[in-house]
């Protein structure tokens, strides 16, 4: 409860603030949102298994973000960015996809 | 997550609990299969799932969900995940803020990106000023054309005027003169007023009326009575005749030794001719369409 209500605070935070993106992580952010969102959901996923961990949520959750960042980063500097964040986007989108599938089981049983 | 959990240490099980779930097929290994039934409230009959006793401190999805957020527990590791998904909310609020930015659409952009657009804009740029160029073409040659066609219906009419003239359907002005005949013993006759206009248009008469009555291309005249018909019209002395021409050439061209003029006096007739700078023909005759002749020039 205490986690949703981190999220909903978060997005209401980021509304009303809407800071300035800074230029120098301004083309990581979308990809590590999408690698958060990636984390957030196999965290749910295993806390529906009863496999939760929190040391371990916290770790994927980070080096999710910053793995996601440095393949942008890399990508970047090699001059392949564009076609780097897409697969990135593409395979963090299976993963969404089949975690959510698997939530989906144990929340509807379908 | 779920990989850093399933696939580094569950691996096996993952797998199997994927395939186990996907193919809706109750395997005695599975331990989350095996407890489902026990949570249907009514197991339809024969399914071929057998109940089985709950393991004790093992608990189902659902129930794990619910708990996990009624009540609401300050716990460590809520605290930690409150934190995380904080800042996934606020990245991506901020995200999208400024991805519906409009003005900004450009600024989270790669420089290749920033590249590509650029030369697309460029190649359109290119591409609409061709077309520019080919409509500006079209246009002013449009215009010329149009200008052409305004020249030709301005000769056009200019040429109706002119022929107007010489048919009798419209009314002249123009230097010339006029001419009297009185007749008062009836002695002039139709030949005499032919031969008088026929010495008229030999001078260079452009347009002729009598008595109200415009001579054109097939005017005739015919003795009736004590007086004349011109086309059908019957006219009676005094003849005036109103023509348009040089009255330099006109006026001699009448008085010359054996002409019209001495002719009619030799009938007992009164002949005055008077030169004018601006006499008006104003007697009209309609257009006749002609029933058989048809233009051959188009």
């Amino acid at each position: 409860m205490i986690a949703v209500l981190g999220l909903v605070v978060g997005v209401v935070a980021g509304l009303l603030v809407r800071p300035e993106v800074p230029a120098v992580v301004e083309p990581y952010l979308p990809i590590a949102v999408v690698a958060a969102l990636d984390a957030v959901f196999g965290g749910l996923r295993a806390m529906l298994d009863g496999i939760f961990d929190d040391k371990v949520f916290v770790v994927s959750f980070l080096s999710n973000v910053v793995v996601a960042a440095l393949i942008v980063f890399l990508g970047d500097k090699l001059g392949v960015g564009a076609q780097l964040s897409t697969g990135v986007v593409v395979v963090l989108g299976i993963r969404i996809f089949s975690n959510a599938a698997a939530i989906r089981r144990h929340v509807f049983r379908a | 997550m779920s990989d850093n959990q399933h696939s580094d240490s569950e691996h096996h099980e993952h797998a199997h609990h994927e395939h186990a779930h996907g193919e809706h097929a109750a395997r005695p290994g599975n331990q989350l299969r095996k407890e489902l039934p026990a949570e249907v409230p009514a197991p339809a009959p024969g399914a071929g799932q057998r109940p089985v006793p709950r393991p004790e401190g093992s608990l189902t999805g659902r129930q794990r969900l619910v708990k996990g957020l009624w009540p609401p527990r300050l716990t460590r590791p809520q605290l930690i995940v409150a934190l995380l998904l904080f800042g996934l909310g606020f990245g991506l609020a901020v995200q999208v803020a400024s991805n519906s930015d409009t003005d900004s659409a450009l600024r989270g952009a790669r420089q290749e990106d920033l590249v590509r657009i650029l030369d697309e804009l460029d190649s359109r740029t290119q591409r609409l000023e061709d077309e520019r160029q080919g409509l500006e073409k079209q246009r002013s040659e449009l215009q010329s054309s149009s200008d052409q066609a305004a020249e030709a219906r301005k000769q056009t009419a200019e040429k109706e005027r002119q022929l107007g003239i010489l048919a009798g359907t419209v009314a002249a002005q123009g230097p010339g003169i006029t001419m009297t005949i009185e007749d008062t013993k009836g002695t002039v006759q139709s030949d005499m007023l032919l031969d008088t206009i026929q010495e008229l248009r030999a001078a260079g008469a452009e347009a002729i009326q009598v008595n109200g009555v415009r001579v054109v291309a097939n005017t005739y005249f015919a003795d009736a009575g004590k007086s004349v018909s011109v086309d059908g019209n019957k006219i009676n002395a005094p003849y005036r005749f109103k023509v348009i021409g040089k009255p330099q050439d006109l006026e001699p061209a009448l008085n010359i030794p054996g002409g019209v003029v001495q002719t009619l006096e030799k009938e007992q007739a009164t002949v005055s001719v008077a030169q004018s700078g601006k006499v008006v023909v104003d007697a009209l005759r309609q257009a006749k369409q002609p029933d058989y002749a048809r233009s051959s020039s188009q």
